[in-house]
């Protein structure tokens, strides 16, 4: 314990920076590091190491090797080099490797040395090559910043996006600029480059020259600049060996520091913790670190050897050959309880835990003083938080038991805290491990997300852990155990030497049926790989035919398609394998397919009959399916023809088809219309007026309104409408037409089949009471009673409903004995019915 | 707001937040001023869930009904499309885009699909050159419109059979996707339109059933006559009576309206002349309240009692209405007709009256719905009889209807008798559909709704209940269709105890259509006290006999 702040250096008065061992190093390097274009990714990313063979001597007759590593050493990749000479590498934010050739093509490898794709930096990169290159991150992803032999800049600050942008000259830049560097603006990439004692902004639009406010005098060039992680801060280093700070935006200084050394350092990088104030710079040269802060003295580290300097979100990272370190400013809560004589709570608490397991009282003095003060919570937390920031897990836990110890006599303490510092603390030492070296800090990774140190771990194929962890945090299945099956499950496909039953099994019997895995897209992965017949398999499982279909349409498997599309039951679907089918298929192919899927027929009738009329007749004849085509031919007949020959011709068709499906009914109504038809014409071409289209019913009316009885007569004889029906029309007709006389003449003409009430109705309708009691007197005896009352001879009613000794009637002719005239019928009727009881 | 809607004992209330939220944020989707270009079948339902104030609330300043050639003049940034998938309003939409004035104010164009997005319309919207054209292209599942306390509709024309097997694919499709829910349902009762075709043939007696009957709910409003709604006063000698038809809205928000719909016609005269009574003696209240703090508290109830005034006027005014057409001789004759051929007389011959009907050229669909009764009740009509019946439709009505009688023969509605045997007196017998006495005031059984025919579809779902469909199996395999039953598993954490007393729920599902009528009659078994079931009634469409005969006809020019 004593020795726990040795390792401590104060800045100035209020900070202290450390410097910690991260891994010991052993991969087997070849080359010095110094030899080698260095990459390395931040949030404890990979490290790309590529010898860089084209600085010396002009095209090597070796071929270099690209090696990746990751953060401990561990050999991820290692490929040889056999394209172009590799200006720069640099890790985008997905961790890909973007290597920056000379002639402005930049190839894209994955964490495996997988090469993923390339993309040219355009024409005039390729014409004047790349002198350099920067890749840069910012909140829209990653970017490719390049200086180009003519000294100008191309940029894209979205590698995902390829948008390439010129940015403008620089005046008077006639040789490579002593150094430049990419910020970020106001959501704007920009480019600050240093020439000579000037430095000119460069963003889309303009070249601006800017001075850095309070710079020491006498500058007559920058040797190097830095700019912070979140792009906030800028750091230059002059040949007077001064280092300015200030912001980026250049209108304020922060501090300025005089080291005296004037050789240009290797490399500077700021290294500042979020939410602090302190703000230090960290300079390497060949055997010397350097850190600096608004303080009168600087920290110095000897480096025993060749070192890199990685900026990171809280720190820097510096590995060399042999170690892998972290340098940072110590956080406010570990400053309070380790400072030598601290008294801050957590300090107290944690030394009370400690007498206390050694069964001492002091446990209870310290304890008792710290409450006191009322600062036991804060002790508590203090301890939580400190136990964030520490690397090794004996510390961690030292401090967590102490918080757990002092959480004991708080009421009501939230335990969320605690319990997710251990949690965290729990995932961030598995992932820290030597075997995974993903070397993340409490802040880093809490910045980044477990949704992304998960996909990192995918990225890195360590698939158990990234499920345990998903399982121990106890995450949604769809956010965590299934979309990392999923992602194994795609990588699994890959697998080449596998058969396609043993992966397709292997995936099934992992993933099984995991709610949120999507089969479609394992195949999709399968597919891609060239692997169809996999990819068939594995839809098998999708259990969402909505997400089969469309793969299997790519894969030129229309027929399954369409069964498949045909068991989901969307018809949309359906159609949309229909018409790829179509196109794809010649017309006989496609209705024999259809003939197969009764379904997909009955659909792709549906779909005819709305857009392709012609197809559907087609259909309907392959078929056989002569009462449909019957049927469309009597569309057709009105809808398409406008000529009453037409009209007849369809018609004709439409019969046969119905004889044809033996529906002899239809067939002879078809010939009946036709006949209509053409009778119909007839009669407009003879009498004029207007026949067609009338149904036959309206056409023998309008024959009898027009006075035409014998024609009238002789329509229904052709057509045998029976006489009942006949009558009726007669009837109505001649009424409409109040042709009384001839109505009479009608009725007489032989005993109505349909009696003589309607006559009555008819009579009355029309208003004509004179001419209804002509006929109420013919009604037959059972609806007599109804014609009376019709005719409004209330009395006569009574009369007839009394002899008929019907008591329905009889109330019904009394509900009419209304007036004070039938006061003396509705006595009648009372008596009748009184005397009809009585027997 | 729609507080008829959470009476239940399921709160139906939520699904109709749940489509209104998603239609907001669907339209705050798209920025600036807008302009809606309705799909006009879509008016209607939209009614039932979002007015135009909130529409408006979210810069909605225009509105259009889908037409072709251009757009009419409107200052806005965005015109949204409210359609159906249809291809056929996709070439309307291409034409409107495409005529859009170039020169104009560049304007965002959206397109919501309702109820889904389709590939196809897509995919001609895309031939149509058009796709492009479009930000947002979303779908507003807006499947199951609540209607009322205990009502779902689909609103939709045409509906998926064979939805069972479809149902039990999608809970393993979306198994992980949704958090278990608590389940609302104890069952669910799917019945599909072809088991029971009978019912929507026959005239639905009860108030609501009537109203529809008679003058057709549309989205639960009626436009009735004016005539009758005219305010009366005096010295206004009815020359400014309204000449547009009267609008309402019906739905159990309104409390008479609640009590009386799905009572008997005949029952609701005395229900109304009771509340008239009721309310004026209220009135009259006004003379007893002597204090200060009586008068306040008559005052406050004003308010209420006007608007059960109001209530009442408009319901007397529809049942006199009603009642002049259910008084009518012609009215009688129907119904005389129709309940011989549901209690099985003289099925096998053809009728009279609708003989005489079509000599009298009555309604094309009123002669069909009738002809179809007789069909349905005979288990299909004798040939000979049925080719008369056709043979005089055709010659009076006009020989395109030949393609009506065939889709009707298709739809299992006009169509001969096979095997020359009539399964409708077993089913009638075993199911009792035909009760002779009803007590239409009072009633004890589910007939009352067609005053002796018990509707085939509730008293499946009653007998379901109980004792069981095992006691029916004879039937079930007449009836047209296969059945099944299948039980859902339920996680332990999720099987809720029934408190004693507490009813089971049943969604029941009418796939093809479900009448006012079954609706009353399904009611009435929920608030029978030893019924022990309580029905949700979810459907694919309202209709009756009439709509529904009117979506089978095909007419042709």
């Amino acid at each position: 314990m004593d020795c726990y702040t040795a390792n401590w250096n104060p800045l100035g008065d209020s900070a202290f920076y450390r410097k910690y061992e991260l891994y010991s190093m052993d991969w087997d390097l070849k080359e010095e590091l110094r030899d080698c274009l260095v990459a390395a990714a931040p949030y404890g990313g990979p490290i790309a190491l590529l010898r860089n063979p084209w600085q010396k001597e002009k095209a090597a007759s070796v071929r270099p090797v690209l090696e990746i590593y990751s953060a401990s050493g561990m050999p991820l990749a290692s490929l040889l080099w056999k394209s172009g000479p590799v200006v720069s590498l640099g890790w985008s934010a997905e961790e890909e490797l973007l290597c920056v050739q000379e002639d402005g093509a930049v190839l894209v490898y994955g964490l495996h040395g997988d090469f993923r794709r390339h993309f040219s930096m355009g024409n005039e990169v390729l014409q004047n090559r790349v002198l350099d290159a920067r890749i840069f991150h910012t909140e829209f992803g990653s970017g490719v910043a390049i200086l180009t032999g003519a000294h100008r800049f191309t940029l894209s600050a979205n590698v995902g996006d390829l948008k390439l942008r010129r940015m403008p000259e620089v005046p008077g830049l006639q040789s490579a600029p002593s150094c430049w560097t990419t910020l970020c603006q106001e959501r704007a990439a920009q480019i600050l480059v240093a020439v000579g004692p000037d430095l000119y902004l460069l963003d889309h639009a303009a070249c601006s020259a800017v001075t850095p406010p309070g710079l020491a005098p006498g500058v007559s060039s920058f040797l190097q600049m830095a700019v912070s992680f979140t792009y906030r801060h800028l750091a230059l280093f002059t040949d007077t060996g001064h280092i300015w700070m200030g912001t980026a935006s250049l209108k304020e200084k922060l501090c300025e520091f005089n080291c005296n050394i004037r050789a240009p350092p290797k490399q500077m990088v700021w290294c500042s913790r979020p939410r602090s104030k302190e703000r230090a710079i960290v300079v390497a040269w060949e055997r010397r670190l350097m850190v600096v802060g608004d303080a009168p003295e600087s920290i110095q580290f000897v480096l025993d050897e060749d070192s890199y300097l990685v900026p990171e979100l809280d720190g820097v990272r510096i590995f060399s050959r042999s170690s892998h370190e972290f340098l940072h400013e110590v956080p406010v809560a570990s400053e309070e309880i380790f400072k030598i004589a601290s008294m801050a709570p957590g300090a107290l608490l944690l030394e009370a835990q400690k007498e206390y397991e050694k069964e001492s009282q002091k446990a209870d003095e310290y304890l008792r003083e710290i409450q006191e003060l009322g600062q036991l919570t804060q002790a508590v937390q203090q301890c939580i938080e400190a136990a964030g920031h520490e690397h090794w897990p004996d510390m961690q836990k030292s401090l967590l038991r102490a918080a757990s110890f002092g959480k004991c006599f708080l009421d009501r303490f939230p335990p969320d805290s605690f319990v997710r510092m251990c949690q965290d603390l729990r995932v961030l030492n598995a992932v820290r491990d030597y075997h995974i070296g993903i070397p993340l800090t409490y802040s880093q990774y809490k910045q980044m997300t477990i949704q992304v140190l998960l996909d990192r771990l995918v990225l890195r194929r360590l698939y158990p852990l990234a499920i345990q962890i998903c399982e121990y945090l106890r995450l949604p299945e769809v956010q965590g155990v299934s979309r990392i099956l999923a992602h194994w499950a795609c990588y699994k496909v890959q697998q080449k030497d596998v058969s396609d039953e043993d992966v397709a099994r292997a995936i099934n019997q992992k993933l099984g049926d995991t709610p949120g895995v999507s089969y479609s897209d394992i195949a999709a992965r399968a597919y891609g790989c060239g692997r169809t017949e996999l990819a068939i398999k594995l839809l098998e499982y999708e259990p969402r035919s909505g997400e089969q279909v469309p793969l299997l349409l790519k894969m030129k498997r229309s027929k399954l398609a369409l069964s498949k599309a045909i068991e989901s039951g969307d018809t949309d679907l359906v159609f949309t394998v229909l018409l790829h089918l179509k196109n794809e298929l010649n017309r006989g192919d496609f209705f024999m397919t259809l003939r197969n899927q009764p379904m997909a027929l009955s659909l792709y009738r549906q779909f005819c009959k709305h857009q392709e009329l012609e197809t559907l007749k087609d259909l309907y004849n392959q078929d056989d399916n002569h009462q449909e085509l019957g049927s469309f031919h009597i569309r057709a007949s009105y809808a398409a023809e406008e000529r009453i020959e037409g009209r007849v011709a369809a018609l004709q068709m439409a019969a046969d088809a119905f004889y044809k499906a033996k529906n002899e009914f239809a067939a002879k109504a078809t010939e009946d219309q036709m006949r209509l038809l053409r009778l119909q014409r007839r009669l407009e071409d003879e009498l004029g007026g207007q026949f067609l289209d009338l149904s036959l019913h309206d056409t023998v009316t309008t024959l009898i309104l027009g006075g035409h009885n014998k024609r009238a007569e002789q329509l229904a004889r052709d057509f045998r409408i029976p006489d009942k029906r006949l009558w009726w029309l007669k009837l109505t007709a001649l009424a409409d037409l109040e042709d009384w006389e001839e109505l009479e003449k009608f009725s007489k003409s032989k005993k109505s089949p349909i009696g003589y009430l309607p006559f009555v109705e008819i009579c009355m309708k029309q208003h004509n009471k004179y001419e209804a009691k002509k006929y109420a007197s013919r009604v037959g005896p059972e609806q007599k009673v109804k014609a009376l009352l019709l005719v409004g001879d209330v009395a006569q009613a009574a009369d007839v409903a009394i002899e008929r000794r019907n008591e329905a009637e009889l109330s019904l002719v009394l509900s009419h004995c209304t007036g004070a005239a039938d006061g003396a019928t509705a006595d009648k009727i009372q008596r009748a019915r009184a005397q009809a009881q009585k027997k | 707001m729609a507080a008829h809607l959470s009476y239940g004992r399921v709160n139906l209330n939520v699904l109709r937040e749940a489509v209104r939220r998603e239609l907001r944020e669907f339209l705050d989707k798209c920025a600036g001023s807008k302009a809606i270009v309705w799909d006009e079948y879509l008016t209607g339902p939209f009614g039932l869930i979002a007015q135009y104030s909130l529409l408006k609330e979210h810069e909605v300043e225009k509105m259009f009904t889908l037409k072709g050639n251009r757009l009419p003049a409107a200052d806005v940034k965005n015109i949204i499309f409210f359609v159906r998938p249809r291809l056929e309003l996709m070439d309307i939409i291409a034409e409107n885009v495409l005529s859009e004035d170039r020169r104009g104010p560049a304007r965002d164009f959206h397109i919501l699909f309702v109820p889904r997005r389709s590939l196809l319309c897509e995919q001609r919207l895309k031939d149509l050159g058009v796709l492009g054209s479009f930000i947002h292209r979303e779908e507003y599942s807006l499947d199951l419109i609540p209607f009322d306390g205990d009502l779902l509709s689909m609103e939709s024309e045409s509906a998926f059979k064979q939805v069972a097997n479809m149902m039990i694919r999608m809970k393993r499709e979306f198994t992980g996707s949704q958090n278990s829910v608590f389940p609302v349902f104890d069952n669910l009762l799917l019945l599909d339109r072809n088991v029971d075709l009978l019912t929507p043939l026959a005239t639905q007696l009860t108030y609501e059933g009537l109203i529809d009957e008679i003058y057709g709910i549309q989205n639960s409003y009626v436009k009735l006559p004016p005539e009758k709604f005219a305010p009366k006063k005096q010295g206004d000698s009815g020359k400014d009576l309204p000449t547009e038809a009267k609008k309402l809205q019906l739905n159990s928000a309104e409390e008479l309206y609640a009590e009386i719909r799905d009572k008997n016609f005949n029952a609701v005269g005395s229900v109304l002349s009771k509340k008239a009574k009721v309310i004026s003696a209220a009135f009259e209240e006004r003379h007893n309240a002597k204090t200060v703090g009586e008068i306040k508290q008559f005052v406050s109830q004003l308010p209420h009692m006007q608007a059960a005034r109001g209530s009442l006027a408009n319901h007397t005014s529809i049942a006199e209405l009603i009642k002049d057409v259910t008084t009518s001789e012609d009215f009688f004759d129907k119904l005389t007709v129709e309940q011989e051929f549901m209690s099985g007389i003289d099925t096998d011959k053809v009728n009279s009256y609708v003989e005489d009907c079509i000599a009298q050229k009555h309604p094309l669909i009123k002669v069909l719905r009738l002809i179809c009764l007789q069909s349905v009740c005979n288990s299909g009509l004798k040939q000979k009889v049925l080719d008369y019946y056709r043979r005089e439709i055709l010659q009076t009505y006009g020989y395109e209807h030949i393609l009506t009688l065939y889709s009707l023969e298709k739809a299992g509605l006009l169509r001969p008798q096979a095997g020359g045997r009539n399964n409708y007196p077993t089913i009638r017998k075993t199911l009792r559909l035909w009760m002779d006495d009803v007590n239409e005031q009072n009633p004890t059984d589910i007939s009352y709704v067609y005053s002796g025919y018990a509707p085939l579809s509730v008293r499946l779902a009653q007998l379901l209940s109980r004792p069981g469909w095992r006691s029916i199996e004879e039937v079930l395999r007449i009836l047209p269709g296969p059945h099944f039953e299948e039980r859902q598993p339920l996680p332990t954490g999720l099987q809720k105890k029934r408190q004693p007393g507490e009813n089971r729920v049943t969604l029941i599902f009418f796939l093809g259509g479900v009448t006012y009528a079954e609706i009353a009659a399904l009611r009435f078994l929920s608030q029978l006290e030893d019924g022990g079931t309580e029905y949700v009634i979810a459907t694919t469409k309202l209709m009756n006999g009439t709509s529904w005969i009117e979506s089978l006809m095909e007419k042709p020019v």
